[in-house]
């Protein structure tokens, strides 16, 4: 079964939410998520790799800082809050190769890169592991990649994007993985309760007439 | 060079515009969403057929209706059903329908159908598919329709009373588009001249809904009478518009569209300015303004509500319609910016639901400077939605204090300015407004209330330095982050924010739902509750088969009897 880049979007925030992080970032994951997938990469299942490493609860030690050039963490850092660092900052690129050490689900740095670069109209470069991507905000040029926690991430400005990944329309997420972030998205329902039902939402009067 | 778009009155100030109790108080105008799509359609000459109506003596079975634009055809797909009345219900929490619809895109094959015919009906339980651009429900109007088919089946025509009051044979009770439940997402059309207005795709669903259920009465009539059996009265059958029953989905999304729904209402506002910079009117011009007037009388005059919230609106506007009727005897349109005069004038003397009233009339004789708009109101700024970490926190204070400089010095522990909490149920995922400290709902709050947020944040930032980077803020303060996005945001969407307290005890919801409404171009909104409303759409719109260019337009106002 395939999905909705708008389902998979709304999931991931939801989700996201769920695991404890707060709107704003959660609306980045959201993003995020839908843009791996229109990359087509399984951008549910890289996120599910994330919320389960369940960082939310102590957030601090996972927030980047900046040591001798480095962005580093107390322990692995949050792609999440790492990657709004680099894409609220975009002009650090100019200043040369942005270092970071020790990132869970990097995959999750793509989109943020993409924004790096659209904002400074230029190419980038992320590569960490032996793995390596270019963008220019719109085009990624890489392959596929299953590597879920880089030890040492660098972000620098890039050639020319060749050979670029063709764009997907649809998702269609691992089933583990989806069914994951849907029922830590359901930790955002409150439960149902009568008088929610009855004076949460309704006109209160009969719809028979 | 467009002689009358020079504008020298200032568009109006969101502070004032955007106030929850005006926004409460829109009505459609030349810029509403199912004008946009009637004009189109009848100025590209669009043809309408109906491959299939397969349904029985009993009401059970499908049909599909398909338009054909110059360059794609578009076709609802409709389920009807035979429902007991004691599972009918408008609520999301809702599983059965009298008719379940999905628009698809082009025209289905068989296979098509029989997949279709095992998801539509079911709803958010079942799955459409990239193919399908709406998936949607109604539900009968009981007494109207009883009457309809009674009347018909015994060879009589309808009472055109009963018909003006109640307005619709059927209700839409949700309209899902983009991308929900496996549909197409909103992307896959976005590009599409005759689509890339906002809601086209869900206002083009809704007309053939309309057809539909005028032939389903006629079907079910003939099955009840047979020969003796009367063909409902094409100017009768004008006046059935389909109704919307409408509860909380629609708030959010005004709350959380800030660009589009800017979008929305900076088109009507520059609209507003500019044919109040209109120096002098020609005569045709002042004729074409009072005979919409007196038109929409008629509209309102069958506009029925029980609510008492309504109901004084209503008495309201009928005491504004007497003061406008004195205002036009005794003043001229033609000088020395007669629609300036006219709004002034009723901004000191009439009810915000008068003051919308004239606002949107004025713009009927000015389609050449007022439709052109039309084009704007879509979101097409992806990069708004992006964070300018680089901006310095003394200018994101200012952007703050510039939508809620009133919300910063309120007290938001006080039970009163904080008593609602907007969250979602795990009941089939309905939204809904609870009281925050009477049920257990604060831990499941969405976040809809962006002036408490926005004094939240401010309050945060004070301890910050003026020059410091806002990413530096956000990276340690991360709770702050949609609310530093959303102050950023204004400064291209100036009337994104709601410039009220959306989770105060007293506000009113259907303010919210009416907003949005009034832009598809609803009429007749009849409040159920403080959250829940019921309108009226495309009633006296023409029927595909009488659509042309000389009707396309002001079916919204009712012809006079000579």
């Amino acid at each position: 079964m395939t999905f909705s880049l708008n389902e998979v979007e709304a999931t991931a925030k939801r989700a996201t939410r769920g695991a404890g992080y707060a709107w704003g970032v959660a609306e980045e994951a959201a993003k995020t998520t839908r843009w791996l997938c229109a990359q087509g990469f399984d951008g549910p299942a890289i996120l599910a790799q994330l919320l389960q490493r369940e960082f939310a609860s102590c957030l601090e030690r996972h927030i980047p800082t900046v040591r001798n050039e480095k962005m580093t963490g107390e322990q692995d850092l949050c792609p999440l809050m790492t990657g709004t660092a680099i894409s609220d900052s975009p002009t650090a690129l100019s200043q040369g190769t942005v270092s970071i050490s020790n990132v869970a689900a990097p995959l999750l740095l793509l989109p943020f890169v993409a924004a790096m670069a659209k904002k400074q109209k230029k190419t980038v470069e992320i590569s960490f592991d032996g793995f390596s991507a270019l963008t220019d905000g719109v085009h990624l040029s890489c392959g596929d990649c299953r590597i879920d926690r880089a030890d040492h991430v660098e972000i620098a400005e890039g050639g020319h994007v060749q050979a670029t990944r063709a764009v997907q329309s649809r998702a269609a997420p691992n089933v583990e993985a989806w069914q994951f972030l849907n029922t830590i998205a359901h930790r955002t329902y409150a439960p149902a309760t009568e008088e929610s039902r009855l004076l949460g939402a309704g006109s209160g009067l009969s719809d028979n007439d | 060079m467009e002689p009358h778009a020079q504008t020298e009155i200032a568009r109006r100030d969101p502070a004032t515009v955007m106030r929850l109790s005006r926004l409460g108080s829109l009505h459609q105008c030349r810029l509403s969403f199912m004008r946009q799509l009637t004009r189109r359609m009848a100025e590209e000459n669009w043809s309408f057929s109906r491959p299939a109506f397969e349904i029985d003596d009993n009401g059970i079975g499908h049909a599909v209706y398909t338009a054909q634009g110059p360059d794609r055809a578009y076709s609802l797909v409709a389920f009807a059903h035979d429902l007991p009345a004691d599972q009918r219900s408008d609520r999301v929490i809702a599983e059965a329908w009298d008719a379940t619809f999905a628009l698809f895109d082009g025209v289905p094959t068989a296979e098509d159908i029989d997949r279709l015919s095992q998801n539509v009906p079911l709803q958010e339980a079942g799955r459409v598919s990239e193919s399908e651009l709406s998936l949607s429900r109604a539900n009968r109007s009981v007494r109207l329709w009883a009457h309809v088919v009674d009347r018909l089946a015994a060879g009589q025509q309808p009472d055109p009373e009963q018909i003006y009051q109640v307005g619709y044979l059927m209700r839409t009770t949700a309209v899902y588009g983009s991308g929900k439940f496996g549909a197409a997402d909103r992307e896959k059309t976005a590009d599409r001249t005759e689509v890339s207005g906002p809601f086209q795709i869900e206002m083009l669903s809704v007309y053939l809904t309309r057809v539909f259920v005028r032939d389903l009465v006629q079907h079910m009539a003939r099955a009840k009478g047979g020969d003796q059996t009367a063909d409902l009265d094409p100017q009768i059958a004008r006046w059935l518009g389909i109704g919307n029953s409408t509860g909380l989905g629609m708030a959010p999304f005004i709350v959380n569209h800030p660009v589009l729904f800017n979008n929305w209402i900076m088109a009507r506002e520059e609209a507003i300015s500019r044919v109040r910079s209109v120096e002098t009117a020609k005569v045709d011009e002042v004729h074409r303004f009072t005979d919409a007037f007196a038109r929409s009388k008629q509209s309102i005059a069958w506009w029925r509500s029980e609510h008492p919230i309504q109901l004084e609106k209503l008495a309201a506007l009928k005491a504004d319609l007497k003061q406008i009727d004195t205002y036009l005897a005794n003043n001229d349109l033609v000088q020395d910016h007669p629609w300036n005069r006219l709004i002034h004038w009723s901004e000191s003397t009439l009810s915000e639901e008068g003051q919308e009233l004239l606002a949107s009339l004025i713009l009927e004789p000015y389609g050449e400077i007022v439709d052109g708009l039309a084009c704007c109101m879509s979101d097409t700024n992806a990069t708004a939605q992006v964070i300018d970490g680089e901006m310095p926190i003394s200018d994101v204070r200012a952007l703050i204090r510039h939508s809620f400089d009133w919300a910063l010095n309120l007290d938001w522990s006080a039970a009163k300015n904080c008593a609602r909490a907007w969250y979602v149920s795990e009941e089939k995922l309905e939204p809904r407004l609870g009281e925050r400290f009477e049920e257990p709902i604060a831990d499941y709050e969405q976040p809809l209330a962006p002036a408490r947020d926005a004094a939240m944040a401010y309050e945060a930032l004070h301890e910050w330095s003026d020059d410091t980077p806002v990413a530096e803020f956000l990276l340690s303060r991360p709770e702050h982050r949609h609310t530093v996005r959303r102050a950023q945001i204004n400064r291209v969407a100036p009337y994104g924010e709601i410039h009220d307290n959306t989770i105060s005890a007293d506000v009113k919801p259907i303010d919210m739902l009416r907003a949005k409404l009034s832009f598809f171009g609803a009429t007749h909104f009849d409040p159920r509750s403080d959250r829940w409303v019921r309108i009226c759409m495309y009633a006296g719109a023409p029927y595909p088969e009488e659509l042309n260019t000389r009707n396309a337009d002001l079916w919204v106002y009712p012809e006079i009897a000579q």
